[in-house]
């Protein structure tokens, strides 16, 4: 007999709820002026870059490719949707012909 | 939902499910992901009723994978359970920059919607936000609500039919999300005063991953921190 799944599935729903949490009750306690609120400002988007950063760089040259496409699909339409399909798109022919 | 006036047609729970759709794309990528993920659940020896119970209480797609990946390698729970926490940190993150989703709401309403926060219905709240549209509480649950019952049908669905589907990434939707993220930066860009900021945070991110000084759930969190805390030490004030 295996151990019960539920071994592993109740202290990561424990310990993800509490990150997420956490950072609800950590946000509210930051001061929402100066540097802090500067910061705080900030870290959508540097959260955002870090994401990007990371996937693009446990990628390979397929994916960096990618990237380029998608972030000139960003840039001249603005569009979710249309980055999200042009970048699919891009990654799919480079994958299966490259 | 008596307290709050109806005709606040812009923050209202519709919109935010109504308005997940450009990752409706996402949806359907997440049900390949999710009937991916209740196939792999099956073989680390997961009953339906398990996926469907842990799509609950855990609800963190990359997580769910990677901690049952390690399992079914036989990693033991502990090792299964740090890889997975790992990857969960970055929400801490998310959570802790969207201050005002959370603002004087009852605990409940606050641990509800810190359970349902996901990079999706964070990323849509943001790229909302960036066209000059208010999105608060109600979007952010409304957004995690329709994925929150799409990551459990589909991931209960994949267990309870074990049949063996495309690899997502043969289909390049892996990268779906990145290309979603790679809009919403474009989305979020403030300008001058973003530029060093941002450098940072690519910098320790990317720099950080590609020398194997740290892995990857520790460069999203130490790029994310270290750019915004270049954006606090900066007295660019434009």
């Amino acid at each position: 007999m295996m151990t019960s799944p539920w071994a592993l599935i109740l202290p990561l729903a424990a310990g993800t709820f509490t990150i997420r949490l956490s950072g609800a009750l950590l946000g509210a306690r930051i001061p929402t002026h100066g540097r802090w609120a500067r910061a705080m400002q900030a870290l959508p988007g540097c959260l955002i870059v870090s994401l990007v950063a990371v996937s693009l760089i446990s990628g390979g040259p397929r994916e960096w490719i990618a990237g380029l496409v998608a972030a000139l699909a960003a840039l001249a339409t603005r569009s979710l949707p249309f980055t999200m399909v042009f970048g699919i798109a891009a990654i799919w022919l480079l994958r299966h012909y490259f | 939902m008596a307290e709050a006036p109806m005709q606040d047609s812009e923050d209202s729970f519709l919109t935010g499910a109504r308005e997940i759709a450009p990752l409706v794309l996402g949806v359907s990528i997440f049900s390949i992901y999710g009937l991916a993920y209740g196939l792999l659940a099956t073989q680390a020896g997961f009953s339906p009723l398990d996926v469907a119970g842990m799509g609950v209480v855990v609800f963190a797609g990359s997580s769910q994978i990677v901690a049952t990946q390690q399992w079914l390698a036989g990693a033991g729970a502990l090792a299964a359970l740090i890889a997975g926490l790992a990857l969960n940190l970055r929400i801490l993150l998310i959570t802790a920059s969207i201050p005002d989703v959370f603002a004087g709401r009852p605990l409940w309403q606050k641990a509800l919607a810190a359970h349902l926060a996901a990079d999706e219905n964070w990323a849509m709240l943001l790229q909302r936000r960036a066209k000059g549209r208010v999105a608060g509480f109600r979007y952010f649950v409304g957004g995690g609500v329709a994925q929150f019952v799409a990551w459990g049908c589909a991931t209960t669905l994949g267990a309870a039919l074990s049949v063996a589907i495309p690899d997502p990434k043969s289909l390049g939707m892996d990268f779906a999300f990145t290309a979603a993220f790679i809009a919403i930066a474009r989305a979020l860009f403030r300008g001058r005063r973003d530029l060093a900021p941002w450098a940072v945070s690519l910098g320790v991110a990317g720099v950080g991953l590609a020398t194997g000084w740290i892995a990857a759930p520790w460069a999203i969190v130490l790029g994310g921190l270290a750019g915004a805390a270049t954006a606090g030490f900066s007295s660019d004030d434009d």
